[in-house]
């Protein structure tokens, strides 16, 4: 398979702004892989973000130069209605991204927009609520839902629309633990049902290490670090740009000097305990 | 220093939000209070603050039953940090944003003005003085609110979802804050579902679910304690779940209990 | 204002008349109205009373639409005196505080049981513009939303010292500054990030968009309809061709 999403050289500054907030960035990102996307506040993640879907250049103005392809087809040279096609964005707030009063009304949101006629909406709409099983809520109002719920509807917004990649900005930032990782749970599922690419933004890397297939580290605008989540973490210099290093990967490091311990991949603590059984430490 | 005697409290939409609620907090103690959405942490924090008052039951703070006390009378001694910055940064600039509190409280002049240098010195925001509060990032405007209830030294201080929207960086500031207060001998509240951010601090943790504290204890017992955390939908801090991990082993490396803590410091810095 | 928002406010409901196309439901409301303007006699007026009264109990929404006539009441009383008062006519002054009462249920039945998807389904109807129908989409969404912040802000400000009851009246304004810059700002945050979701889904790809819901005439929507006009053309046919009865 190809790479469904190419950055070359991409550098932007937005017009009101001093300096770049992205600057000479490289990446490519083989179709149907889980890419975790992390660094601190201000290090340029949601700018890249917006070049994916092309809220940047389409929306807002500035200095860009470099290329992003989706899908071999240059964003900056599309439209927004076939960006939407092809990239989902979940942002951040789940609330400001249901516009409608009932919660199949919103899911049908973006189709509507696209003028789909109305059975092939109601087929695809169906399959949205089905997928993140969701299919008792259709009639629900925004008010009615939980943190988790909404996060759930406009999930399933953005996937009625089919989208090969879909990018999501910090989903779990303001749910509890049990429903994040059920939210880290569900996107493994999409990937495996879907072949869908998935890029994540997060501050809790310990819910995503395991089932990341690639991890890229960002600091003022450019990348910093990149590759399976082991390499990345086990890094020499990682820490120091702001990322926490899980506490279980802290203590495979530590004890990766014993032979044979968590050599190849990062390990989850009941994987760990069992590679260092029978062994003196 | 805050008393909670059987309280209850009914939502308007019929939600039981606290049932039966009893809990004791000493001065300079620092309690994490966790438990899912929806569990009635928040509710429990406006209990303090008189925001909301108790339907049956009561709530005391610093002797003062908060039925008998306004909220803007109780926030003298109790200071909330919550979740979203946004929500009450309002002044033309930093310093002002800092005096509004304090001038309610009728501080004077010189007071006023000290107790902002203070705190704009404490929290690295001089610089901003003269600037618009809203210009400034994420975390700095979490810094600034901090700030501002620092200022008129209350002798509580409640967080409300600290870390919510904090990288690792702005995270790792916050906790030396808290660390900080507990020297000073504040009583803290920590309202969090972050685990791991709540870990090394090592507070007396409260679980919540449904409206009621189904835990209380010290951080190494709770966060020991699986049935509890699970029946309350909390997760187990990694360091915990990887310590029970080997323990449960017969083969694995002997760890002595009492090795446990400083094992798992270990973990922490390398 | 209680008597207002409770007689005006959207709630769910399974019955046959929610159930109905909502161009059923505003021609039924506007002919109702009409008529009530057109009626020129106590008897008309309470068999268009008596049909939305029907109408309700079958709607499931009798006790609320009771409660807003017997609010309403209270204001067609006071017309009913001061007409009484000035005319001397018991007939004419009855049938002032009737159409009032009428009036008001007509609307308030229109309101209750026509959900805002609904009624942005009728703006679309009538062919408004999409960014008009959005704006006001948009606008009822956010009236919780924008409920809860307001909550938030108002605790935040009270826990750091804020009396909002106190003073007087220019001290009490000034309190509200506090209050409504933070609810300024996180609306315009919020209307920005929307904007960015919008753009992402598609917003404006097409000068035409489809829709999700689909609208059928059913019998009952016909029923309701004939029931309406018919009562309708009475009124008419009266106010056009029947000289009223006058007592002295």
């Amino acid at each position: 398979m190809g790479d469904i999403l190419e950055v070359e050289g991409l550098s932007f500054k937005y017009s009101d702004a001093p300096r770049n907030a992205v600057s000479g960035f490289n990446l490519a990102i083989p179709e149907g892989e889980i890419v975790v996307l992390a660094g601190p506040s201000g290090c340029g993640k949601s700018t890249l973000l917006r070049t994916v879907n092309g809220l940047i250049p389409h929306m807002y103005g500035g200095e860009y130069s470099g290329d992003v392809r989706v899908g071999g087809s240059s964003v900056k040279g599309s439209n927004m209605r076939d960006l939407a096609q092809s990239v989902g964005f979940l942002f951040q707030n789940p609330e400001n991204q249901i516009f409608m009063f009932t919660v199949e009304r919103d899911v049908a949101f973006g189709l509507e927009n696209l003028g789909v006629p109305r059975n092939e909406m109601r087929a695809r709409v169906d399959e949205a609520l089905g997928l993140l099983r969701i299919g008792d809520l259709a009639q629900r109002a925004p008010h009615e839902l939980s943190d988790g719920q909404k996060q759930r509807v406009a999930l399933a917004g953005v996937l009625a629309m089919r989208p090969k990649l879909v990018i999501l900005d910090e989903p779990t930032s303001l749910l509890d633990p049990r429903t994040a990782s059920e939210l880290v749970a569900l996107v493994v599922r999409l990937r495996k049902e879907l072949g869908t690419t998935f890029v994540v933004v997060e501050h809790r890397l310990d819910l995503l290490m395991g089932v990341a297939d690639r991890l890229v580290v960002m600091e003022g605008g450019k990348k910093v670090a990149e590759g399976t989540p082991k390499d990345v973490l086990f890094g020499e210099e990682v820490g120091t740009h702001g990322v926490a290093v899980p506490a279980v990967t802290r203590v495979q490091k530590m004890l990766a000097g014993e032979e044979g311990v968590g050599v190849e991949r990062l390990l989850t603590p009941s994987e760990l305990a069992a590679a260092v059984e029978g062994r003196e430490i | 220093m805050i008393e909670f005697r059987d309280v209850t409290f009914v939502h308007q939409n019929g939600v039981k939000a606290l049932d039966g609620v009893s809990l004791k907090v000493g001065t300079g103690e620092v309690v994490a209070v966790v438990g899912e959405n929806g569990a009635g942490k928040t509710t429990l924090v406006k209990h303090v603050t008189g925001l909301l008052k108790p339907e049956s039951g009561s709530v005391i703070v610093d002797g003062v039953d908060t039925r008998d006390a306004s909220t803007a009378q109780l926030s003298r001694k109790v200071g909330v940090a919550f979740q979203n910055p946004d929500h009450q940064l309002f002044s033309e600039t930093v310093e002002e944003e800092m005096s509004f509190a304090l001038k309610n409280f009728g501080f004077s002049e010189d007071v006023v003005h000290n107790r902002v240098t203070w705190g704009l010195e404490l929290f690295g925001l001089e610089e901003y003085r003269k600037s618009s509060p809203l210009v400034l990032s994420g975390g700095e405007k979490k810094r600034l609110t901090l700030a501002c209830i620092l200022a008129w030294d209350p002798q509580v201080v409640i967080f409300d979802e600290p870390t919510v929207g904090q990288d690792a960086i702005q995270k790792e500031k916050l906790a030396g804050t808290i660390q900080m207060l507990t020297s000073t001998g504040k009583t803290i509240l920590v309202v969090s579902h972050d685990i791991e951010f709540l870990w090394p601090i090592q507070p007396r943790v409260v679980v919540m679910k449904g409206g009621r504290v189904v835990g209380d204890g010290p951080s190494t017992d709770i966060m020991q304690d699986r049935e509890l955390l699970g029946s309350a939908r909390v997760a187990q801090p990694q360091l915990v779940e990887l310590y029970q991990e080997f323990r449960r082993r017969p083969r694995a490396p002997f760890i002595h209990p009492l090795d446990a803590k400083r094992w798992v410091e270990e973990g922490l810095r390398a | 204002m209680m008597w207002l928002s409770g007689g005006f406010i959207f709630r769910r409901g399974e019955s046959f008349y929610h159930r109905l196309d909502p161009r059923t439901k505003l021609l039924n409301s506007l002919l109702m109205f009409v008529t009530s303007l057109l009626a020129r006699s106590v008897f008309e007026m309470v068999l268009v009373i008596a049909f939305m009264v029907g109408l309700s109990a079958g709607a499931t929404v009798l006790m609320r639409v009771a409660r807003t006539m017997t609010f309403t009441a209270l204001f067609s009383g006071f017309i009913f005196v001061v007409n009484i008062a000035f005319t001397r006519n018991l007939d004419t002054s009855l049938l002032y505080a009737i159409r009032f009462i009428a009036i008001v249920v007509s609307t308030s039945l229109f309101f209750i049981t026509t959900s805002p998807d609904e009624l942005e389904q009728v703006m679309r109807m009538f062919r408004l513009p999409r960014d008009v129908v959005f704006a006001f989409v948009t606008a009822v969404r956010f009236i919780p939303v924008m409920m809860l912040d307001t909550i938030q802000i108002m605790d935040a400000q009270k826990s750091r010292g804020l009396e909002l009851e106190k003073g007087n009246l220019i001290r009490r304004a000034r309190n509200m500054i506090p209050i409504l810059i933070p609810l300024v700002v996180n609306s315009v945050v919020r209307s920005g990030e929307l904007a960015e979701a919008m753009e992402s889904r598609a917003y404006g790809a097409v000068p035409r968009p489809t829709t999700l819901m689909a609208y059928k005439a059913r019998m009952t929507d016909i029923g309701v309809a004939l029931a309406a006009v018919a009562l309708f053309a009475v009124a008419a046919y009266s106010f056009y061709f029947v000289i009223p009865v006058r007592f002295p």
